[in-house]
């Protein structure tokens, strides 16, 4: 037996003409979808899953939604994880556009990759078809889908053969993917999602300056003897007084500490007024902070610097900029000091390192300026480089923030994607806007994700537990 | 009958100083150019009420996305009293309120052992591999915690964190319309411990010792030789301040007893 010879079960003229009225049918009656191809980084073929995509393609396409009733009910759920999505869409697309208006492009890149063209990422070689595993961004609620299953039989082989694709998708688990297809409304859907981390750059910038007084019977020097161990916090510095006499005052000092392999101990002692009107060397008295063991004496010279005031106090410093100090006229020695910031990027104070010897009048005090003020706009998805670690992040957002001052603005920076950890003081540029500024302050805790609580808990944690040692697990 | 208020917040303690562990972990991918890119899991405890999920994690009701991914949660699941480590219930210590030099009177802690889990949600196994790979290491099976348990009197105890057990489940079966789920569920146990209410003690500060030695041990015949006076110097020291020890030896053949209660020889 066999089929009536009389009767055509679909020939190809039938079948084209079915194939136009559907196509015709998703034109009026469907919404437009933008279809984002998966490109691998990296396959694990043990563990058997792609580890790494981005979705940098984007194709506009017509499909008609099967759910018109809407999401499912309870497409939200409570989780032990937080809030969980789990809104499913059902759309048809038309076979013959797929494969007319897509499947081509797609057969570019997969014929780039295997003639050599393209290595910086791997495609699965099949063109032919939707595949699992791609997105598809539905405008309507401006919602991110991922194609779970692709039924390409249903209805079943009408006048002999399929005219349509059914997509299963469902809401799309974000991990960190980098999505820039150029189309705004569907980068922008992943722009406050993942792990996004902040800095502070440097903006406008001024020059800091500074005087410097001499004092008779100040001191000269200072000699840490020894540096002693368990300094948890900085200790107290306090120096016996000079005699009593008009114009005497007592030196002051601040210990600046250290670490090295878990021992903390005294770096140095900088003095933040070298006093005057001693005649013999005072005794230095370092207590508290939690160590002991630490021992310093000094000299009392003829003529030493013994105070740095600062005139103005600069903006835009990211890293502790170099002080000069004039020589005497003697050229016995040279004194020298260090800058302190503050948090908003200017000179907080100005200690003295070494007051040296043999000033008859007070030498000039030269600060630094900064070496690069920042330019530009970054723009969203470019990436950006660290010139000094040469850590790379791609830009999620760029602002500057007028509220705090309309002449010297925060500018913050938010971005994504980070090879590693951004380090104050160095300059980062933008690969597309050639922006150019520099570091002020990085902080790695994830921006506004309401679920990362991870620096609260170290926070709160930091009152009540006692890391002598140190917590293995790392720490901010 | 109970009654006493207090509440020196150890259970919360404890689940802070079991959170902080795993708050600084990091996973790596591959992405262009064989770089690698940094991701910090975020950490929550998951118990949650429920309309401040929606409105913390769902400010515009269209949200884009399902989740982010890798996340982790911990949550306390049990609380029991551990026997073996149990002490005499009557026993007290005395301790010095921090910042003051009052007396507290504290009776010995009640052991308990807290469990919690701590949840990985990974989309990769990959990812949870990374995570319990840096986690595992560091239990053997447990791990210590020192923490300042009642802060008043600045009482830090030993907490250990045993690792008890580790499951997964991958739901990689079953139809293409559900998701592969893929949890990683650690347990442990944290050995804290609860104390009761502190009261102030009516004892003050010992600040000077004083002992009469006697040549035999029937007080009734033999009269002390010698007396041991130790004292904080100066005598008026708190605990805090910065005091030494005076020491003295005297030579009584006097034959006298001396009265605690008149404080003087008699």
């Amino acid at each position: 037996m066999s089929l009536n010879p009389f009767f055509l079960q679909g020939s190809p003229n039938e079948q084209y003409l079915v194939q136009d009225l559907i196509n015709e049918q998703l034109k009026i009656y469907g919404v437009e979808v933008y279809y984002l191809p998966r490109k691998i980084f990296k396959t694990d073929n043990i563990i058997r899953e792609i580890q790494s995509s981005k979705f940098d393609d984007v194709f506009l396409m017509e499909a008609y939604i099967n759910n018109y009733d809407g999401y499912a009910p309870d497409s939200d759920i409570m989780t032990k994880f937080g809030l969980r999505l789990k809104n499913e869409i059902s759309l048809t697309i038309s076979r013959e556009k797929y494969e007319e208006f897509i499947a081509p492009f797609l057969e570019g890149l997969s014929s780039g990759i295997r003639e050599g063209l393209i290595t910086e990422y791997d495609f699965a070689d099949l063109i032919t078809r939707p595949k699992e595993g791609d997105l598809i961004y539905f405008p309507l609620g401006e919602r991110l889908f991922e194609i779970k299953r692709v039924e390409s039989e249903k209805p079943f082989y009408q006048l002999g053969t399929n005219y349509v694709y059914e997509l299963s998708c469902e809401l799309y688990e974000y991990e960190n993917e980098l999505i820039d297809t150029a189309i705004e409304e569907v980068d922008n859907t992943v722009e406050d999602e993942g792990y996004i981390t902040s800095l502070i750059l440097a903006g406008v910038a001024a020059t800091a300056t500074a005087t410097a007084t001499v004092g008779t019977g100040a001191i000269s020097k200072i000699f840490l003897n020894n540096d002693g161990s368990g300094y948890t916090s900085t200790p107290t510095v306090t120096f016996s007084d000079p005699p009593s006499g008009v114009g005497t005052v007592t030196a002051k000092a601040i210990a600046i500490t250290t670490s090295r392999a878990n021992v903390q101990s005294i770096l140095r002692l900088e003095l933040t007024n070298g006093g005057s009107g001693y005649t013999t060397a005072p005794t230095i008295t370092i207590t508290g902070g939690g160590g002991t063991g630490a021992a310093a004496t000094c000299a009392v010279g003829s003529s030493s610097v013994n105070t740095i005031t600062l005139t103005n106090k600069g903006k835009g410093y990211s890293v502790s900029p170099l002080v000069t100090i004039g020589g005497p006229v003697t050229g016995v020695s040279t004194a020298t000091g260090i800058a302190n910031l503050d948090d908003d990027g200017k000179v907080d104070s100005v200690n003295i390192i070494n007051p040296g010897v043999g000033y008859t009048v007070a030498p000039t005090v030269t600060i630094a300026g900064v070496t690069t003020v920042g330019f530009g706009t970054f723009v969203y998805n470019e990436t950006i480089t660290g010139q000094t670690t040469g850590v790379t992040a791609v830009v999620r957002d760029f602002r500057r923030d007028s509220t705090t001052s309309t002449i010297d603005p925060t500018i913050n920076l938010r971005v994504a994607l980070n090879t590693g950890k951004f380090g104050a003081g160095e300059v980062i540029v933008g690969s597309i806007s050639s922006a150019r500024y520099v570091v002020r302050s990085y902080n790695t805790e994830s921006y506004d994700n309401p679920y990362d609580v991870n620096e609260e808990i170290e926070t709160q944690a930091d009152n009540i537990i006692d890391f002598t040692e140190s917590n293995p697990f790392g720490s901010y | 009958m109970l009654g006493t208020y207090f509440y020196h917040e150890i259970i919360r303690k404890t689940i802070i100083s079991f959170g902080t562990l795993f708050n600084d972990i990091y996973i790596r991918h591959t992405k262009s150019n064989a770089n690698l890119d940094e991701t910090k899991v975020g950490l929550s405890y998951g118990p949650m009420q429920k309309f401040l999920t929606k409105i913390q994690e769902q400010e515009q009701l269209t949200k884009s996305i399902a989740v982010t991914l890798p996340r982790m949660s911990f949550e306390m699941t049990r609380i029991s009293y551990d026997p073996t480590r149990k002490t005499g219930i009557t026993q007290t210590f005395k301790s010095v309120e921090v910042g003051s030099s009052k007396i507290k009177k504290v009776f010995m802690p009640v052991p308990y052992n807290i469990e919690f889990e701590l949840n990985i949600f990974s989309k990769l196994n990959d990812d949870a591999l990374q995570i319990i790979e840096q986690i595992l290491p560091f239990f053997q099976p447990s791990f210590n915690l020192t923490v300042d348990l009642v802060s008043s009197i600045g009482e830090k105890r030993d907490i250990p964190i045993i690792l008890d057990s580790i499951d997964f489940q991958d739901d990689y079966e079953g139809s293409f319309q559900t998701r592969r789920a893929l949890i990683y569920t650690l347990r442990f146990t944290a050995k804290t411990y609860l104390f009761g209410p502190i009261a102030e003690s009516s004892d003050g500060l010992i600040r000077k010792v004083q002992a009469d030695i006697s040549s035999g041990t029937d007080t009734s015949v033999a009269k002390r030789e010698m007396r041991y006076v130790a004292s904080v110097d100066p005598i008026t020291a708190s605990p805090e301040d910065d005091f030494g020890f005076t020491e003295s030896w005297t030579f009584l053949p006097d034959s006298k007893d001396y009265s605690p209660t008149r404080q003087e020889d008699i």
